[in-house]
C-alpha cells in the first residue's frame, strides 16, 4: 500500500480524475472529501462489504427458490392486494410510494 | 400504475421481462450491467431481477414499501444526478430479498436498487441515512 503524508486541506490526485482531500482532522476522526467522476463508486469499506456479502447470499441461481416462494408470499402481510391479482392491474392501482429525495 | 402492474403489463408483450440497465452493476457483481425485471403473478409482490445474459444470476426483489411503508432512503445529490431523477415519481425502489436456510427471508434496506422509471437505468445505492437501515431486515411472515 502506498502511504503518503498530507496536511489539512492538502489533496492527492488519483489517475488524473479523482481528488482526495483531507477536509478536517479531529482527534482520531479524519474527514475526507472525494471528488470523483460519476462512474466511480465511492463507499465506506465496511458498508460496501456488508452489502456485497448480502448480494452474494441473495443470489438465487436459476431462480430455484421459486418452489419455496408461494408459501412465503401468501404469508407475507404485504400491502392489501386482491386475492388473485389481475395480469394487468387497473390504472387505479395505488402508486408505489416514491422515495424521498 | 405500480411497478408490479407496470412490469406485468410489459411482460405480457415481452415474456423476457422489462429490460433495465445498472451501469455500475450490483455490489459484488460490477461486471453485470444488463438485467430483466420479470413479474410472475405466482410470486407477486416479488419480482425477479435477472441478468439478461445469465439466467443463473437472478435476485428476488421486492418494493421495500411493502415491508416498511414509511421507508425513506435519503439519496445523495451525486446518486440523484447519476440516476437522472428529476422528481420522486420517476423513481422505483427495489430491495433484494435473501432466502435464509432457516426458511425465513430478509430484505436489504441498506443498499436498495433505485431505478429511474423513465430511463430504466438504475443503481444500487447506499443512502446517506443507511446507518438506520438493516441489510438483513426480516421479512415479516405470519406464523
Amino acid at each position: 500500500m502506498l502511504i503518503l503524508s498530507r496536511k489539512l486541506n492538502e489533496s492527492i490526485v488519483i489517475d488524473g480524475r479523482i481528488i482526495v482531500k483531507i477536509v478536517r482532522v479531529d482527534g482520531d476522526v479524519v474527514k475526507i472529501g472525494i471528488a470523483a467522476p460519476a462512474d466511480v463508486p465511492v463507499h465506506r469499506q465496511e458498508v460496501y462489504e456488508e452489502i456485497q456479502r448480502n448480494n452474494l447470499e441473495a443470489l438465487a441461481p436459476g431462480r430455484v427458490v421459486v418452489s419455496a416462494l408461494p408459501k412465503l408470499v401468501r404469508r407475507a402481510p404485504a400491502a392489501p392486494r386482491p386475492e388473485t391479482a389481475p395480469a394487468i392491474a387497473p390504472e387505479t392501482a395505488p402508486e408505489t410510494k416514491p422515495s424521498k429525495s | 400504475m405500480n411497478v408490479v402492474a407496470e412490469i406485468e403489463s410489459a411482460s405480457t408483450d415481452q415474456p423476457e421481462g422489462l429490460k433495465v440497465r445498472l451501469p455500475l452493476g450490483l455490489l459484488g457483481f460490477e461486471q453485470t450491467k444488463e438485467y430483466s425485471l420479470i413479474a410472475d403473478p405466482a410470486i407477486e409482490p416479488f419480482l425477479w431481477l435477472q441478468a439478461a445474459d445469465d439466467p443463473n444470476l437472478a435476485f428476488l426483489v421486492l418494493s421495500p414499501f411493502e415491508v416498511v411503508p414509511d421507508y425513506q432512503p435519503d439519496l445523495s445529490r451525486e446518486d440523484l444526478e447519476f440516476l437522472g431523477l428529476e422528481g420522486p415519481d420517476e423513481s422505483q425502489v427495489l430491495s433484494i430479498v435473501t432466502m435464509r436456510r432457516s426458511g425465513g427471508a430478509t430484505v436489504n434496506l441498506k443498499g436498495p436498487v433505485v431505478l429511474n422509471r423513465r430511463t430504466r437505468s438504475g443503481k444500487q445505492v447506499i443512502p446517506s441515512n443507511a446507518a438506520s437501515f438493516s441489510v438483513q431486515h426480516p421479512l415479516p411472515v405470519v406464523a
